[in-house]
């Protein structure tokens, strides 16, 4: 109903109160600080969802609803670029120094890449906005 | 509210190898993923043989001792960061969004990114068998200070040390998109408590991956720091530190190579025995408490430090067993009642059940502090969680795959081979696994690269080594069945098992973007059944009209109650 | 009063724990196999309807929660003894235990004795039979684990700290003992042996040790 965020948040106070316990019980700080952290990840997590709230999900059949065209791209080499751009920074940092070199070039073409795919997604958003609703077979399929 | 448009394209279709390596399809990726944490398991599956022969008799000097403590590093290692906790999250990236009828994973460039990320970096471990020092070769968890350059010089514990850094940095990203995924992009009427089964069972799994692995990330950057020669973890403090960061995420992982397993067992049985899974309602909620106590019960691998509090580790793993009880209630209460077919996909989804139980049962044994004093680092521990995750969680795999294996390649796997598959290795794992129990209680220490003379030892090691030859085989029993069952093709259609769940209502394997018909209703968490359910009503009913209507075989209503239980 | 048997405590908790898990086991496996027998074959238009009975569940879930306390009570009680009671025991014997890769060093500071065992020396510790020994923990270099697999007990040994564990041989004989945490290249070879004697040959074993190695000053 809030997006999602309901067992997130409701899960996040089962953590809490077995962190309350842990505190009281342990004392122990380093537990303590980690627990919290994972709270706070998953508060944050669920406070996202909320803050990105959309309409709520209604129980029974699949309504119309308007639809807003969302570009998913078929290939992506800036991801996998982007990828591999960060194993060979640590790889490098392990094994041989140029590889740090050689990753860091790879991040900025896999930026480049990246800026690439963006625009080619909005050119063809717009191109399929501006297509009549009923050339769109899937206009009415939620995901 | 998003509406995905399948027919746009904003790159070049690329077809084969660049096509199905940059793929941001999350079948493609979750195929990837799955395919490599499979090379992953054959490779640490060859690993473990090669120690099995080590261990056959007392004294053997069939490998090094140098070269048995890498063995038995990277076997840990592969098997938990590159085998069970990946095909777990690559189960999710493929069926999740089917599950819940949606068109794509949320942020599949990041997802894609992050399944090159964790592949990265299990190459980059494994590369360490290449160094001149060999690789990683202290134990999966990699104590500090053994772990420090001083005491395990070399690259290949840099190595190893990068690759899981790598390898949580990808983990981690793939949790936070299913998480988002099944948050954001379920079907319209699919609201949380009618989420399918496995959807659950994910979507808690991801939930401990993002609140556990970074503090993963971070213990593994500090131990690299470490490495490098900065003084982290100093003394008594920082080992113990250093033990509970690692245990913070090296329990909850645990569960993470369990609970979509677990979830997957349980949609096969409910598929298997025609009835829907039992308890829905309390089953979702001891899923949630089953996994915020694993988050809870880290320290009960720290029982012998003297530096953690027992009792509350004692208190949080012993209460696991209720939510894991009411599991198995669940599980028997879908047979009962029931219309069972005993296919392949279901007898493994009992032997997960039934196996899994002597791990989960022993592990309420090492909860305990007193018997853990004896059982820990010993065989009892080995036996333990190898009947959690080999006996428990491949099984559960196994039960997926030939549930699902139709679902994306269009064909089923051969039920003769299957059977003999199964069989073969619930001997195996057994005869492999159950002597270790014996051994542990009368002495033998975990990760020794031979052992002494021992009344029996002999006996029980070459037993287990025989049966670790009976996986083998097993799993290449497996293999075949795969490669027949592709070359000549058994077609499944759209739903050859009768399933429960969104998946089944798209072609097998399904199109780009999943669904081209319009989605079925979701009426609960089994919309297919309903669906079922309600046709077969309304042939009832016509019948009764034709019949005269007479209230005698008022069978079918969709809540009609417990009329016909057990015999 | 009297002296705690790490040995006779574990066997206590063994002999609830396990008869329990294999009741459960023999029980879920009878209902699993039971139910596929009886439902096995049936037409599917006759699979039940009925999904979900609260009530029992619920029953049930309070069921595994008193198990759970039960098992709980008695670990806890059990471990007070293990670790608390044995703690404040005011033994006469005292010896430390120093874990170094791969080796064994075992110190009588009463006595002047020092013993080594591993993959390099092979004395036994000498210990003796039915009182409260002190044994004190530490290592120089890694984590180790000092185990007697027959005590059934274990504790850690950290670099950094000395940890006291108390515990009592209660009859004569050889035991086995070991490195339980994974400590390097040879750490299948850091192994000793314990021997106990009576009090009175303890004694005398102690006195010809001491002479033999004190004999210079």
């Amino acid at each position: 109903m809030r997006g999602g965020a309901i067992p997130v948040l409701a899960w996040a106070g089962i953590l809490t109160v077995l962190l309350a316990v842990n505190a009281v019980w342990t004392g122990d700080e380093i537990q303590i600080a980690e627990y919290g952290f994972a709270v706070l990840v998953i508060v944050l997590a669920g406070v996202l969802l909320i803050a990105r709230h959309r309409a709520a999900i209604r129980r029974g059949p699949p309504e119309p609803r308007p639809a807003r065209v969302e570009a998913v791209p078929d290939l992506s080499f800036a991801a996998v670029l982007a990828a591999i751009a960060v194993a060979s920074i640590l790889f490098g940092l392990a094994w041989a120094y140029f590889l740090v070199y050689f990753g860091a070039g790879l991040l900025l073409l896999s930026l480049g890449r990246l800026a690439v795919e963006e625009q080619a997604a909005r050119a063809s958003r717009e191109r399929a906005e501006k297509r009549p609703a009923a050339e769109e077979p899937d206009a009415e399929r939620g995901t | 509210m998003s509406v995905t448009a399948p027919a746009v394209s904003t790159a070049s279709r690329a077809s084969g190898l660049f096509g199905a390596a940059a793929s941001t399809d999350h079948k493609r990726i979750g195929l990837n993923m799955g395919l490599a944490s499979l090379l992953f398991f054959l490779g640490g599956g060859v690993m473990a043989l090669l120690m099995r022969t080590q261990l056959a008799q007392p004294h053997m000097r069939f490998v090094s001792d140098e070269t048995y403590n890498e063995l038995f590093t990277m076997h840990g290692s592969t098997m938990i960061y590159l085998f069970v906790t990946p095909m777990a999250l690559a189960l999710a990236v493929y069926l999740v969004p089917l599950q819940i009828g949606a068109a794509s994973i949320s942020a599949p460039r990041v997802v894609l990114g992050a399944f090159w990320v964790w592949l990265s970096g299990g190459i980059i471990m494994q590369l360490g068998w290449l160094t001149e020092e060999g690789a990683g070769r202290s134990g999966w968890f990699s104590y500090v200070p053994l772990a420090n350059s001083a005491n395990t010089p070399g690259v290949g514990q840099d190595l190893w040390t990068v690759g899981v850094i790598l390898a949580a940095v990808g983990l981690t990203l793939i949790g936070g998109c299913v998480l988002a995924t099944i948050a954001r992009r379920r079907a319209p009427g699919m609201s949380m408590m009618r989420m399918p089964v496995f959807t659950w069972t994910e979507l808690v799994s991801v939930l401990m991956v993002v609140g556990s692995f970074p503090v993963l990330i971070l213990a593994m950057s500090l131990l690299y720091a470490e490495r490098l020669g900065a003084h982290v973890f100093t003394g008594y403090s920082g080992a113990i530190d250093y033990q509970d960061l690692f245990w913070f995420f090296g329990h909850p992982v645990v569960y993470v190579m369990f609970f979509p397993f677990l979830g997957a067992a349980a949609e096969v049985i409910a598929v298997n025995a025609r009835k829907r899974w039992f308890g829905y309602a309390a089953f979702v909620a001891s899923m949630l408490a089953f996994a915020a106590l694993s988050m809870s019960v880290w320290s009960h691998h720290m029982y012998t430090t003297g530096g953690v509090t027992n009792q509350y580790f004692a208190f949080t793993s012993t209460a696991l067993a209720v939510p894991a009880g009411i599991e198995y209630f669940d599980m028997v209460g879908t047979l009962i009642g029931g219309s069972i077919v005993l296919r392949t996909s279901m007898l493994f989804a009992l032997g997960f059940f039934l196996q899994f139980l002597i791990g989960g049962l022993s592990g309420i044994f090492v909860a305990s502090p007193v018997l853990d004093y004896h059982a820990e680092d010993s065989y009892i521990v080995v036996a333990h969680f190898h009947y959690t995750l080999f006996a428990g969680s491949v099984f559960g795999f196994f039960a997926g795959v030939y549930h699902w294996f139709p679902k994306l390649s269009g064909a089923r796997l051969r039920e003769g081979l299957g059977r003999l598959h199964f069989v073969l290795l619930v001997i195996g794992t057994n005869l492999t696994f159950l002597p270790m129990f014996f051994l542990g209680n009368d002495g033998m220490v975990r990760r020794i690269a031979e052992y002494p003379q021992h009344p029996g030892w002999g006996t029980l090691n070459l037993l287990e080594t025989a049966g670790a030859g009976v996986i083998a085989l097993a799993i290449a029993v497996f293999l075949l069945n795969v490669v027949v069952s592709l070359r000549s093709r058994d077609p499944a259609g759209e739903d050859p098992w009768l399933g429960h769940t969104l998946e089944w209502a798209t072609s097998s394997p399904p199109p780009r973007h999943n669904f081209e018909r319009a989605l079925p209703p979701v009426t609960s968490y089994a919309p297919l059944l309903d669906l079922r359910e309600r046709a077969e009503r309304e042939d009832s009913r016509t019948a009764h009209v034709t019949a005269g209507g007479s209230g005698s075989a008022g069978r079918g209503a969709p809540d009609a109650g417990p009329e016909e239980r057990t015999s | 009063m009297g002296i705690v048997d790490t040995r006779a405590q574990y066997r206590h908790l063994f002999d609830i724990y396990v008869p329990i898990a294999l009741a459960v086991f023999a029980l879920i496996v009878l209902a699993v196999l039971l139910a596929v027998l009886v439902y096995r074959r049936r037409p599917p238009e006759r699979a039940a309807r009925w999904h979900e009975n609260d009530r029992l569940e619920g029953a049930y879930a309070l069921l595994l929660c008193a198990v759970v306390a039960f098992l709980l009570y008695l670990t806890f009680s059990t471990e007070h003894k293990v670790d608390t009671v044995s703690a404040g025991e005011r033994p006469q014997l005292v010896v430390n235990v120093t874990g170094a890769k791969w080796e064994w060093h075992f110190n009588y500071p009463g006595y002047g004795i020092d013993l080594y065992s591993g993959a390099v020396g092979h004395q036994d510790l000498v210990v003796p039979t039915g009182e409260a020994i002190r044994f004190r923990l530490t290592s120089v270099d890694v984590i180790h684990a000092f185990w007697i697999p027959q005590l059934r007990y274990k504790h850690d040994l950290i670099p950094g700290s000395t940890q006291n564990v108390t515990l009592t041989f209660s009859r004569p004989g050889l035991f086995a003992g070991e490195c339980a945490e994974f400590c390097g290249l040879l750490h299948s070879d850091m192994v000793f042996n314990a021997r106990a004697v009576s009090p009175a040959a303890f004694a005398s074993w102690a006195q010809s040790e001491r002479s033999a190695s004190g004999a210079v000053p």
